[in-house]
């Protein structure tokens, strides 16, 4: 996604807040999606997704496209308002319950897919929550590996290895409960 | 049911992902729309509730108290330093002007005694009347008990407190500063003239230095004491010895010092009177041991007090006082003559001075601060940190 927070001097207000607005209008829905699993509460999630919007909008001047792209900037304060979030509440050992909340879009679409989907869903809960986020990242935020290895602050070769190692994991998971 | 594939396993993935409630990405919307305005922290039951909560939102408490917080931190420590730095400079400026004394009182006005008119006196610092009067009384209380013994030598110990009655009993340390102009050639005929003045006034010259030659090099310093009862007697005769280019005395008050001394020692006398009883009374050799150990130890203590107490008394008694002669064209003294150039430039130089000063104390002040507050945000950095990858172990 090419996108930059960085303007030509003579249009430096309007240009940055279009691209902030671009920004937003791109990624609203996945900063939610991504928040939203790593706290496993909706009204919580709300919050934290707006807090960091609401916190990425006044650092928007101080993004610095040579250290990395936009969304990956994003989705960095995104994560650490939710850890934040988490860790105000005490809420580590609801990572590893309280399935219920997530939404799981598309139950209808049949039995069998939704079977699938519930055994997926189950397997997804017995990962670490790490790798849960990875997965998170990858397949609700939809970042590329490039992206998530900047969010994580790890080497995106890194971020591949552990995305694999998360996937293998979900793969035997799902097979254990078939 | 079947394993997953890649593909389908990603698929489904995408399935589970967890979607906004439309009421929430609406609302999101516009809090985009306006520039994200900023919310209050309340918690979240108190935001649900409709009016008073909003009313409190709108507050914004915790925001309001950040931002008072800084520049009242930041206004505080300016002041501290603004205060250290005034209170520093005062003290110098004491220091200078009673000649390194304990500056808590000092003068710096011509003596009344001056038999010769002082061309270059210090303009005067102002002094409350009761502080001087009761200085000068107490000088000349001083005066009137100082003690010699038949030689004319200074006996001390006795004459350090006023005893007069309506003025309160004070120990006063006194210092003076004169400085006389002279020609080269007379330097060792007004040397000779201070040496004769210290002696007729039982004074003793600590240190001494003269030196010969031109106008501007020849010259000498007596660092004398003399008795405080004489000291006025004395400056009178120094003074007349040539011109007065300065004169400067200051006081410093001893007397908290010399009570609390005098004080102990009593104490220490009546203790002493207390445990010769003791051993007076005491029936066996262990008991005689203890009180005999306790009484050396309390007699070691006696004559520590003694010997302060004596040091005390020696500065009530015997002023300091420093002369020098010099030759050579006398300094102008400032304020006198027109306004000009030099005297800019010297304002100016004493104002730049006065504001490294401030400076120098201010960041005495605040680099440790910003240190501190520096390594308190590194740690509290790294603490956060750590704390949000612990969350996800």
């Amino acid at each position: 996604m090419e996108q930059t927070l960085v303007a030509t001097a003579e249009e430096a207000p309007p240009a940055a807040d279009l691209a902030f607005d671009r920004l937003y209008r791109s990624s609203r829905d996945d900063v939610y999606a991504y928040v939203a699993s790593l706290l496993r509460d909706a009204p919580a999630a709300e919050e934290v997704t707006a807090a960091a919007f609401e916190r990425a909008y006044r650092k928007r001047n101080r993004f610095d496209p040579e250290r990395g792209e936009p969304r990956a900037w994003l989705f960095g304060i995104a994560r650490n308002a939710a850890l934040d979030e988490l860790r105000r509440r005490g809420r580590q050992a609801e990572l590893t319950a309280d399935p219920a909340d997530l939404d799981g879009a598309g139950l209808d679409e049949g039995a069998a897919h939704s079977e699938r989907r519930l055994a997926v869903a189950s397997a997804l809960e017995r990962l670490e929550p790490r790798e849960r986020e990875l997965i998170a990242l990858k397949f609700f935020a939809g970042l590329e590996n490039r992206e998530i290895a900047q969010v994580l602050g790890i080497s995106e070769s890194n971020a591949g290895t552990k995305l694999h190692r998360a996937m293998t994991k979900l793969r035997e998971a799902c097979n254990g409960d078939a | 049911m079947e394993t997953p594939k890649d593909d389908r396993l990603a698929e489904d993935l995408r399935a589970l992902r967890p979607t906004p409630r439309p009421h929430f990405t609406a609302e999101l919307d516009e809090r985009a729309a306006a520039g994200f305005p900023r919310r209050s922290r309340l918690p979240r039951p108190f935001r649900s509730a409709p009016v008073i909560c909003t009313a409190m939102r709108n507050k914004r408490p915790e925001h309001l108290r950040r931002r008072l917080l800084l520049p009242a931190g930041g206004l505080a420590v300016v002041a501290i330093a603004l205060v250290t730095a005034v209170d520093a400079i005062n003290d110098t400026s004491t220091d200078s002007t009673s000649g390194g004394g304990s500056g808590v009182l000092s003068l710096t006005a011509p003596a009344p005694e001056a038999q010769e008119p002082m061309r270059a006196a210090a303009p005067p610092v102002e002094t409350s009347a009761e502080e001087a009067t009761a200085a000068s009384g107490a000088a000349s209380d001083a005066a009137s008990n100082l003690n010699f013994d038949g030689s004319g030598r200074y006996v001390p110990g006795r004459a350090h407190l006023t005893s007069k009655p309506g003025i309160r009993n004070r120990a006063v340390e006194r210092s003076a500063q004169l400085v006389l102009g002279a020609d080269p050639a007379d330097v060792a005929e007004d040397s000779s003239k201070v040496l004769e003045a210290v002696h007729a006034h039982n004074g003793i010259v600590m240190r001494s230095s003269t030196r010969q030659g031109e106008a501007g090099v020849a010259g000498a310093r007596f660092e004398l004491l003399i008795p405080s009862a004489r000291l006025g007697d004395a400056l009178a005769a120094l003074s007349a010895i040539d011109e007065v280019r300065s004169r400067h005395e200051a006081t410093a008050d001893i007397t908290a010092p010399t009570v609390r001394v005098g004080e102990l020692l009593q104490d220490s006398k009546a203790r002493i009177d207390s445990l010769l009883g003791q051993l007076e009374a005491a029936e066996t050799e262990s008991e005689r041991e203890a009180v005999e150990a306790e009484l050396r130890q309390e007699r070691r203590h006696r004559a520590r007090l003694r010997a302060e107490l004596q040091h005390l008394q020696r500065r009530a008694d015997l002023s300091r006082v420093l002369v020098r002669i010099e030759t050579g064209a006398a300094e102008e003294p400032s304020g006198g003559g027109a306004w000009g150039v030099d005297d800019a430039l010297d304002d100016a130089g004493r104002v730049l001075a006065v504001a490294a000063a401030v400076t120098v104390v201010a960041l005495a002040i605040l680099g440790p601060i910003a240190l501190i507050a520096l390594l308190a945000w590194l740690t509290h950095r790294a603490w956060v940190r750590r704390e949000r990858r612990r969350v996800l172990s």
